[in-house]
Order: C-alpha cells, then structure tokens, then sequence
C-alpha cells in the first residue's frame, strides 16, 4: 500500500489587512476507507501545438465499473510563461477554468459519465489558446484502474 | 495588486521511482502580470441534509464579483476526518434541494469528485453564468463542515 501526500500553502502578505497564511495537508486514501491510492498514469509531460482540446486520460475508462465510486486526483499544470497564454479545462463538456501560465489544478476526479445524448462523458480536455506551442505536465493518481481494450472504439 | 501564492507538494512511495509535484503558483489577473487582488474570504459552512446546493454561484452572493471574464481560484476543503463520509463538488445549476444526482451535463450539476474527510481541492472558475456554480452534496445528513475561499479579479 502506497502512501501519497498532498500539501497546499497559500500565503499573501497584502491581500487582506493581515498576513494570510493557510497550510493544509491530505493522505489520499482508496474512497472510502484508510487504504492508500496505488495506482498512477505516471508524469505526462506534452507539448501541444493546436488549440484542439484532448482528452488528457485516455487510457481510463470513464464511468466504467471499475471506476464507480473510486477515488481519483488529478494535477494539471500550464509551463508556459507567457502570461496571455492559457488552457481551457473542461469536464464532461462543462468548463471548469482556465489554467493561465504558471498556474495549476488539483482536484478529485469523479469519471462520472454525462446521461446527455452528446457522448461527453467524464473526459478532463484542456485546451490550449494558442497553437504555436505550450507545455504541459499533468498527472493522475487513483486506484481501480481498467484499460481499454485492444481497438476499442471511444468517443 | 496583491501577491498570491499558493505552493503544492505532492509526494508518494507509489512508484519505485518515486513520485514528487512541486509547484508555485502566483495567482494572476486574466492574461496579465498583475496579481489578483480579491476574495471572497475564507468560509466556514455546515450542513445538515444530503441536499445539493450552490456553494458558491458565479455572479452572485459572496462571488458576485466572479465571471466568467476574470481569472479567479477556488480552494475547497472537507473539514471532517471520516473516511467514509463525503462531499460531492459539481459544476453546474443546483435548484437548492433535492438530492445530488449522478444525471450530468444538463440544468444540474456536473460532478466534479468528492472531497473525504481532509481532501482538499485547489482549481481556476470559470465562472459561467448559470453552468458556472460550484456545487456541493453531503453524503450523510449528519453535520459535516467545509471550509472555502475564492481569489478573484
């Protein structure tokens, strides 16, 4: 059993009266009980050169069973340093943010399928906003993985 | 303009090569150098009922200075420490009852992953008016508590 921990501190001296400070730290856990995640995809490290969205994790069957209530994380980063440049991510077709340069996410990942007749399923796409070239590092930790089966048909 | 930073470490014994995310980010005004220089203030919120409901809705309340056309940050944390209780955070239009539905990408809410006893979640809003609300659903009906803050331009 693997243990993964995740910490986040978000400090600004000057955006409120007072020094902001808030530091927190989680163990990613199987859902529901105290066994860690096991599984990873492993760092993916892509440099994209469309404004084409792509699915970041097609090797994870969304919504399949072995996902069903499973616990999954994902981080996301946009290296670009370009500051006008930016992804847009979206889940299931539902935009989420834009991922300016430097910025990144981390959130839990549900793989919930949409019940809409337009196949948006569970997918996490970015998108970027220019096609001369961003890189990007993004990455997920979860448990339960299955794989697609030779030539599956995916949309 | 404030200076923000919010600083991830990530680190596992997962692999045998091992796993570790180091990150800074400077939280910045859409397309700019200029640091944010809002927020909604850190919130603290219980709830008592497995209905879903709008955590925060875009426009609105305390983010009614949050659209869609600015940059802004939502970090998310369940403040419990059970391992089997929950809270599912959606994208989407909650009606304010009812019960969380897994019927996803029309007026409901999308769901996003659920947050267990101190998960905590770090994202950019885009905060579409109508689709754009951040939503979440207890799993229990017993209290469970979260805490939130938006940064915004």
């Amino acid at each position: 059993m693997a243990t993964t921990t995740a910490a986040l501190t978000i400090t600004s001296t000057d955006l409120v009266g007072d020094a902001l400070s808030l530091s927190t730290t989680t163990t990613l856990s199987k859902a529901g009980n105290t066994a860690g995640l096991d599984q990873t995809t492993g760092m993916n490290v892509a440099y994209l050169t469309s404004t084409a969205a792509i699915d970041l994790f097609p090797a994870l069957v969304e919504g399949s069973l072995a996902f069903t209530g499973k616990s999954s994380w994902v981080y996301i980063c946009n290296k670009s340093e370009d500051e006008t440049e930016y992804a847009l991510v979206t889940i299931g077709g539902i935009n989420i943010g834009r991922l300016y340069a430097g910025d990144y996410l981390w959130m839990p990942w549900s793989m919930k399928e949409s019940a809409n007749a337009d196949n948006h399923h569970g997918d996490i796409e970015i998108a970027p906003s220019v096609a001369t070239g961003m890189w990007f590092d993004w990455i997920c930790i979860n448990e339960g993985t299955e794989h697609h089966a030779v030539d599956l048909a995916i949309s | 303009m404030a200076t923000i930073n919010a600083i991830i470490s990530v680190s596992s014994d997962i692999s045998d090569y091992g796993l570790s995310v180091n990150n800074t980010m400077t939280m910045n005004k859409a397309g700019t150098t200029d640091g944010l220089e809002k927020t909604t203030g850190l919130h603290r919120r219980s709830f008592l009922s497995t209905n879903q409901v709008d955590l925060l809705t875009a426009g609105s309340g305390r983010a009614d200075e949050v659209t869609a056309s600015k940059a802004a940050k939502l970090y998310i944390k369940n403040l419990g420490t059970s391992t089997t209780e929950f809270f599912t955070i959606g994208f989407g239009n909650s009606s304010g009852s009812g019960t969380h539905t897994a019927t996803n990408g029309d007026a409901t809410a999308f769901e996003l992953g659920r947050l267990y006893g101190g998960d905590w979640m770090i994202i950019p809003w885009l905060a579409v008016s109508t689709t754009g609300d951040i939503t979440i659903a207890p799993s229990v009906s017993t209290e469970m508590d979260v805490e939130y803050m938006a940064f915004h331009e």
